[in-house]
């Protein structure tokens, strides 16, 4: 146990769930630590269906109902005493997602930049910037939970949501910033629209990303987004190992 | 196959639904009350993952293009096979261009029909749920035509066929506390414990809102796993019961989590239901 340990705590949440739940601060090295100990619980403990992953907790679902002999709690806690997340090695992907930032794919860019005393320029530049973090999926099918926004860019949602928000449609909300998988209610603002589809049920993996994946943003221009839903482009990737 | 002549109040295909595949942020789904799903599919010998209809306040109006059988379970319901009358929980033998009308669901909002093998509608990521962002559509349109399968039936004796006839009237939900419930200050806790309160109108597959107001005090949280039956706490203090299409993360305080059992008694429940929650331990 060479690194130091979060606080852990343990809850049963349902008849057949456990949620552990990690007292920190949702970052890249908790997220790889809850990568990291997702597998190893994968691994080791029986009966377990699936685990889902969240900002700073894993709900572990098993088969059948826990019974309290079980002891799954104390097997959990040595499971985790003893694993060093420093040791495991998490395989990435990176992608490009194209972005059109032109004001017909961008219905709040305008007042955003006035808000936030920049120049379209300088907004698009801040956001095409950092390599964004994908923490998980969730809220709809294939959105994205995005750690890395710019301070400069954290702006309040809307007051009352756009009821019909595109698919595509890229907005910031609060600290966070994302992309609409399909068209939906949406409380954020939006400052372009991806061509890229990032949930196709039709695939066996229907969500091209997942936990612990990289992404950033580029501008393309009008045409190119044209092009690229036309052909139904996928996003372009490059392998990394953390 | 099934003809659908009038799709009634909302009508959707169900099954076991889509567990498994929640990192994709894809919803659970399936049937509302599994319990009355489970005993559509044992009544005829199906396999325990049949699709079925689930029919909500009001049922189709459906003509059938082949012989089968098929059972109705869960809420009561006028039931018209070719103009007489059917009951819930027995076979129903059909033939070649027979109708059937479905009336009003009474004592319970949600009855199902399963049909002998199941529903051979188109599967999407393992599942023939249907479920809006998932499948094209969320429920069952006029003119829509469902595959089923020629199987041969036999009646089956013994157990089945004493399936009991449930009671939705119980006002009882019986729930676990949720990781943030020990925030909430005591004379909170004890109202949630106590009062009864009122399904609203805003009740669906995704979720049930509760009218009575709860002061919520809590600090954010940041967004997290929640299952069907989570009860998150809103900025305004209303209560949202999630139910099985709701979404598979959320950041309002969980306070309350369903039992299994009260899932499906809930599903049964509607607008200006009452009901309250039995704070039980998993102990």
């Amino acid at each position: 146990m060479s690194q130091k340990k979060s606080f852990l705590k343990i809850f049963q949440y349902s008849e057949t769930s456990i949620l552990l739940e990690f007292k920190q601060e949702p970052k890249l090295d908790l997220l790889n630590e809850l990568i990291a100990f997702k597998k190893i619980l994968n691994s080791n403990l029986c009966g377990i269906k699936q685990i889902t992953l969240s900002y700073k907790s894993l709900l572990l679902q098993f088969s059948n109902p826990l019974k309290k002999d079980q002891n799954l709690k104390e097997e959990i806690l040595k499971l985790y005493l003893s694993f060093d997340s420093s040791k495991s090695k998490i395989k990435s992907k990176h992608w490009n997602i194209p972005v059109c930032y032109e004001s017909k794919y961008a219905s709040d860019l305008t007042v955003l930049s006035k808000h936030l005393k920049l120049s379209h320029h300088q907004l698009i530049e801040l956001h095409t910037k950092p390599i964004y973090q994908i923490y998980f999926i969730g809220f709809l099918p294939g959105f994205l939970y995005l750690l890395g926004l710019d301070v400069k860019l954290y702006h309040p949602r809307k007051k009352s949501p756009t009821l019909k928000v595109c698919k595509g449609a890229v907005g910031i909300g609060g600290r966070q910033t994302g992309i609409y998988p399909d068209q939906s209610p949406g409380g954020w603002n939006i400052i372009g629209t991806s061509p890229t589809s990032v949930f196709d049920p039709d695939l066996k993996q229907p969500c091209f990303a997942k936990s612990g994946d990289t992404l950033s943003f580029y501008s393309i221009s009008e045409t190119t987004f044209k092009k690229i839903r036309k052909n139904r482009i996928p996003p372009n990737f490059r392998k990394i190992t953390l | 196959m099934i003809e659908i002549l009038n799709p009634g109040w909302h009508t959707s295909i169900q099954d076991q639904g889509r567990m498994g595949l929640q990192e994709y942020g894809i919803p659970y789904s399936g049937a509302m009350d599994m319990n009355s799903f489970n005993w559509a599919n044992k009544l005829l010998n199906n396999s325990l993952n049949a699709a079925l209809l689930e029919m909500t306040i009001k049922g189709p109006k459906l003509k059938f293009h082949a012989e089968t059988v098929i059972v109705f379970t869960g809420a009561q319901m006028d039931i018209k096979h070719n103009g007489n009358k059917a009951s819930l929980y027995n076979p129903i033998f059909i033939k070649k261009n027979d109708l059937l009308e479905c009336g009003a669901c009474k004592e319970g909002c949600r009855t199902y029909m399963s049909v002998l093998g199941g529903l051979q509608t188109e599967r999407i990521l393992s599942s023939r749920s249907q479920c809006n962002y998932v499948t094209k559509s969320g429920h069952i349109n006029k003119k829509r035509i469902l595959q089923i399968k020629k199987e041969s039936f036999e009646l089956n004796k013994g157990v089945a066929l004493k399936s009991p006839l449930p009671s939705y009237n119980t006002k009882e939900i019986e729930v676990f506390k949720g990781p943030e419930f020990d925030l909430l200050e005591s004379v909170t806790q004890l109202k949630i414990a106590t009062q009864t309160f009122t399904i609203s109108h805003l009740n669906n597959r995704m979720a049930y809102q509760l009218e009575e107001k709860i002061i919520n005090k809590l600090p954010e949280i940041w967004t997290t796993s929640v299952l069907p039956g989570t009860v998150q706490l809103t900025p305004n203090g209303t209560l949202i019961v999630l139910m099985r299409d709701a979404q598979v993360t959320g950041g309002y305080p969980r306070i309350l989590q369903l039992s299994n059992h009260a899932v499906n008694i809930l599903a049964q429940k509607s607008t200006r239901d009452m009901l309250h929650f039995k704070i039980k331990s998993f102990d």
